[in-house]
């Protein structure tokens, strides 16, 4: 190890791993939204829409990250499209992580037991409140392990961003590594990195599961 | 002559080639305890579901108070399915209570009473509450107010989904199958609050199998069989007297386990 070149480098580091931090957050609060939006839209008795959307969610599964951001990013601007590097990266990782929050949120609003819809439809409640009191909450719990695994996933996916140039984490390990010939100490920083979010999120995630599930407990 | 508090007529309806129902006519008066029975499959529960239009009917008409539910009849009389909105607001008048209870699992036993009450009347979280402790109270689960359903017994939730269904202050009960799901020992709890609601007058329609219920607190028995009412009339009559053999065989089976 070489403490003092990795000294040297911490400030970059550690400011890299929060531009990690942030387009993860910020990529994921947009993936999060438009996974959301396509799950509802689905359930509109259309066919037409239903095909649409079905298109979306398989051509963002179905191809590369890496891929769709090289498109954002380096096509964008011939359809007149710019963004910054950092930009393209949270909008790139909304859109693909988008395509497996709406199969998370699909398959939750699928485990509401349709019983419980109708007691609310009996009692005369409106398509709104029924959405937002009773299918909702009940598909929240349903979808809440997932959730948080896909979140783990695409922490480790923002990688890719260093890419495009993103001045994340990788990106400033890469940096350091050619500067000082150190890739060895450069790759153990950044796995002491990752390996902290990972840990801090997925305790967080079981304490989310645990609170959303405790009125199951005695299933 | 007073309108009935439910009007049947010509009932029909089909899932695919199969007919469920075949042209049923019934009335429920007001204050009237009229009890469903019939063997598996015969279409009880489907047009206990047409009366508040869970499930859509294809012919005749079910009115509630005179009002055709469901459907809206244009100039040239073909009928289109009515405006949501005026749907919902006759849904209010109509309790139901369900085989599998369906209480909303994320809420406690008097959020579950509490909800409809602050989404569908409107009324402030307070209020609604105070109601809903008072509904509980009358299915004897006053100490159960705070416990999610999980931790609730069988026939707890089903006296806490009676409760929710009873807070609206509908206008009448449909119960369908509300003791098939409860072990036998809980049976008899949620028949005593059924039994006390009639008492107090309530209008009631009941699919069930607890005979002995059906013969003492009913009105009136109807039975059903392949989608058709084949014989109606008092308990005495439908359990005793019925001509028809189908009726007959199928409470043989009753009077041989001693049920009423």
């Amino acid at each position: 190890m070489n403490w003092d070149i990795l000294i040297r480098y911490a400030p970059a580091l550690v400011g890299g791993f929060g531009v990690t931090i942030f387009c993860w957050l910020m990529g994921s609060a947009v993936g999060l939204a438009i996974g959301f939006a396509v799950a509802l839209a689905a359930a509109v008795p259309s066919r037409a829409l239903k095909a649409v959307l079905r298109v979306y969610v398989e051509v963002l599964r179905g191809t590369p990250f890496l891929m769709q951001l090289f498109i954002l990013y380096s096509g964008g601007p011939a359809i007149g499209l710019r963004l910054s590097a950092t930009t393209a990266g949270i909008v790139g990782l909304g859109l693909y992580s988008s395509a497996y929050y709406s199969e998370i949120f699909r398959a939750g609003f699928a485990a509401v037991p349709r019983g419980q819809i109708e007691a609310a439809m009996s009692v005369g409640m409106a398509p709104i409140d029924i959405l937002a009191r009773v299918r909702l909450p009940i598909a929240l719990v349903a979808a809440a392990p997932p959730i948080i695994n896909t979140l783990i996933v695409m922490s480790k996916e923002t990688v890719v961003l260093s890419i495009i140039t993103v001045p994340e984490l990788m990106y400033q390990m890469q940096t350091m590594a050619a500067e000082t010939f150190t890739a060895f100490d450069a790759i153990f920083a950044m796995a002491v990195f990752y390996w902290c979010l990972v840990e801090v999120v997925s305790r967080l995630g079981r304490r989310v599961e645990e609170r959303a599930t405790a009125f199951l407990a005695s299933r | 002559m007073t309108v009935p508090m439910i009007s049947m007529r010509a009932v029909g309806k089909s899932f695919g080639a199969h007919q469920v129902l075949r042209g049923v006519d019934l009335d429920v008066l007001g204050s009237e305890v009229v009890c469903l029975i019939g063997p598996s499959g015969s279409g009880k529960s489907t047009l206990l579901r047409c009366v508040n239009f869970l499930e859509s009917y294809d012919e005749g008409e079910v009115r509630i108070e005179g009002e055709l539910i469901g459907y809206d009849i244009d100039k040239e009389g073909a009928r289109r399915l009515m405006a949501q909105k005026r749907l919902r607001e006759m849904r209010r008048e109509i309790g139901m209570v369900f085989q599998h209870f369906n209480l909303w699992p994320h809420m406690t036993a008097l959020e579950n009473v509490s909800e409809p009450l602050v989404r569908v009347r409107g009324l402030k979280k307070a209020e609604a509450s105070e109601r809903a402790a008072a509904m509980l109270k009358r299915v004897g689960l006053a100490e159960k107010a705070h416990t999610h359903p999980q931790r609730l017994s069988g026939g707890q939730q089903q006296r806490v989904a009676i409760a929710r269904a009873l807070a609206m202050q509908p206008r009448v009960m449909l119960f369908d199958e509300p003791t098939s799901a409860l072990d036998p020992e809980l049976v008899g709890e949620v028949l005593e609050v059924m039994r006390a609601l009639a008492a107090d007058g309530m209008t009631m329609l009941i699919v069930t199998h607890e005979m002995g219920f059906a013969a003492h607190v009913a009105n009136r028995i109807a039975f059903i069989d392949e989608g058709r009412i084949i014989d109606e009339g008092p308990p005495r009559h439908v359990f005793h007297q019925s001509k028809e053999p189908r009726v007959r065989q199928f409470l043989q089976t009753y009077h041989d386990r001693n049920a009423f």
